[in-house]
């Protein structure tokens, strides 16, 4: 690498030379041929031929792809009538406290057998924003797990995750963070 | 040795050619603190045109050498010569006035603009031999004229310094925008100037990657509810659904040849690597697993990808061969890495990491070996992109609440604000040159 940057060096440096001799030169030779005041260089006669041209295209305009209504719903918490279940933060184990919430959701399910739930699954704001998509994916999963361990039907429980799009608590502390590493059940 | 080598060669030529000592027009790009190149950057001749375009242009290239501290623009105060049209026609410029004011190098330009069009002619001389060393004709639309002041501004870096210039490059990142609660993908030029939104459909729009071409950009957008990649065509402004297949989904890097994309996708909860192809219907995994595998970054010679994995129970930058298979982990130390970026080189890959309780940007080979700690500060410093010339990094700084771009050399020690207008501004993806 470093043998390749010197390589450029020594290049420039011979080019800079072959420059310099090659302008020496055509200077004299340009002086004899025209008539200007001292120190004043001549016109370089071959400029028109050195410079290219390039045409830049026209600049795109905004996206054809206008708002639909689901897509900007998904940017609003949904009501739901079962709590949020909690995570630690980049884990996606089903904590012992939680275990109740999902029984109610999964007795509901067998209760009503035409519903659908889905399973949003959160992350905090710390990491980074396409990890956190992924972290969200497993955390909504898990939560999926567990119901079909309950005896819920999986096509009955779709499953998104925001990743750290959607906090619900917008501060920046472990109180915030602690609210935010969720699974959310929204009635569909 | 070999940079006192080369040095010292250089030495000697100017030894052998007395007559043109003081004229060497050469800056080594990779000595900082060396002697900086005085330039002028007179007014530029406009015709039938906004005459603002006159200290615009010259403006905008002034900006730009600024920024690489290889020249020093002599304030235009100074200047003793005036640019007129026959500048370019038959009259040499008076070299010895330039010189009087210390300038090395003189670039003169000239503006004609014919309704929305224009075309700008640009020329760059050395002041003391008087001949030109760059000149570039540019036509388009006038509300493009920094581009095209830009584009003069990679020939003059290249006429001094060998290296191609990456002043027309331009930063994707998604924000939130000033109604809403959504998140869009803007565009802004490297100067931190002409901020463009590129979708507005008040959804998620997430995870800009620009294409080899620099003509598209891939994303994640959930306007239709759930999560799906588009590609945005941004000379037309159309978007086209990319991938379908499985459930959340981000897009991590084009494949060279831009055929392909590598994308994460879940299906059944679990993320994985896939390639997709972009001409055809093809999905193929590349890397599976039990964990998390994200964030997959190609290497400039499409042989490898460097991705993220919590495979060995948190998550670490990874590289895989394709011919071989083999997987080797590269991140070492911290107990969170990720956003991993591949440098145009080859050599480096740059990556977010959590170290006694921050996240900084790292550089690692992708060997494993050499890993080091180059952007950190007070917040967090996460999601590194690097320039297509490889010598900076475009990262996101963020302080509770509070978000910025920043872009810093590749060692760190460099480092300038680029943008901080909007909301949870982050996800920078650095274009190629275009």
């Amino acid at each position: 690498m470093k043998g390749l940057i010197d390589g450029k060096r020594i290049l420039g440096a011979l080019s800079v030379f072959l420059l310099l001799f090659a302008v020496g030169c055509g200077k004299k030779e340009m002086v004899k041929s025209t008539d200007t005041a001292p120190g004043m260089t001549p016109p370089p006669v071959e400029a028109q031929e050195q410079i290219s041209s390039e045409t830049l295209p026209p600049e795109g305009t905004q996206t054809a792809m206008a708002e639909a209504e689901a897509g900007v719903a998904v940017t609003m918490e949904k009501p739901s009538e079962f709590s949020d279940i909690h995570f630690d933060f980049d884990q996606s184990f089903i904590r012992e406290e939680d275990k109740p919430t999902l029984r109610e959701v999964a007795d509901f399910m067998k209760a009503n057998p035409s519903a659908s739930i889905l399973i949003e699954g959160h992350c905090d704001e710390r990491g980074t924003a396409e990890y956190n998509i992924a972290l969200g994916e497993r955390r909504a999963e898990s939560a999926k797990s567990y119901l079909v361990s309950l005896g819920v039907k999986p096509g009955d429980l779709p499953t998104v995750s925001f990743g750290e799009e959607k906090p619900l608590d917008p501060g920046h502390d472990e109180a915030a963070w602690a609210q935010n590493r969720r699974a959310h059940f929204v009635r569909r | 040795m070999n940079r006192s080598a080369g040095t010292l060669f250089l030495s000697l030529l100017l030894l052998l050619v007395p007559s043109v000592s003081g004229a060497v027009l050469y800056i080594d790009i990779n000595a900082p603190g060396g002697k900086r190149m005085p330039i002028s950057l007179p007014d530029f001749v406009v015709t039938g045109g906004d005459a603002g375009l006159a200290q615009q242009l010259p403006g905008v290239i002034g900006g730009d050498l600024a920024m690489t501290s290889l020249f020093d623009v002599i304030p235009r105060q100074a200047y003793l010569e005036r640019i007129v049209p026959e500048h370019f026609l038959a009259r040499s410029l008076s070299f010895p006035d330039w010189k009087m004011i210390g300038a090395e190098a003189v670039v003169i330009g000239k503006v004609d603009v014919r309704g929305d069009q224009m075309t700008v002619e640009m020329r760059l001389y050395d002041a003391t031999l008087g001949n030109l060393m760059a000149g570039k004709k540019f036509s388009g639309p006038v509300r493009r004229f920094r581009k095209m002041a830009h584009k003069f501004s990679n020939e003059v870096l290249y006429a001094f310094t060998g290296v191609r210039g990456i002043f027309d490059t331009e930063i994707a990142f998604s924000a939130r925008p000033e109604k809403g609660r959504g998140k869009e993908i803007y565009v802004i030029g490297l100067d931190g100037r002409e901020l463009r939104q590129v979708t507005d459909n008040r959804s998620f729009n997430l995870f800009p990657r620009w294409s080899p071409d620099a003509k598209m950009l891939a994303y994640t957008s959930y306007r239709t509810g759930m999560p799906q990649i588009y590609m945005h065509d941004l000379a037309g402004g159309t978007d086209r659904l990319v991938v379908r297949h499985g459930n959340s989904k981000s897009p991590g890097s084009f494949s060279p040849s831009g055929d392909s994309l590598y994308a994460t996708l879940s299906v059944g909860g679990n993320s994985d690597i896939y390639r997709v192809s972009l001409t055809g219907s093809a999905v193929r995994k590349v890397v599976g697993g039990y964990g998390i595998e994200v964030s997959p970054s190609v290497s400039p010679d499409g042989k490898r990808v460097a991705f993220v994995s919590d495979r060995s129970g948190s998550p670490q930058i990874y590289v895989m061969d394709f011919g071989s298979s083999d997987v080797r982990r590269v991140s070492r130390g911290g107990s969170y890495s990720t956003s991993p970026s591949w440098s145009p080189a080859g050599d480096l890959i740059a990556f977010t990491a959590l170290a006694e309780g921050r996240y900084a940007i790292y550089t690692v080979r992708p060997d494993g070996s050499d890993q080091r700690l180059v952007i950190s500060d007070t917040g967090s410093c996460v999601d590194p992109s690097f320039s297509p010339d490889g010598r900076y990094l475009v990262y996101t700084l963020q302080k509770s609440g509070y978000s910025e771009l920043k872009i810093a050399s590749v060692d760190g020690r460099w480092r300038r604000g680029l943008f901080r207008g909007l909301q949870a501004v982050g996800s920078p993806s650095w274009s190629p040159r275009q």
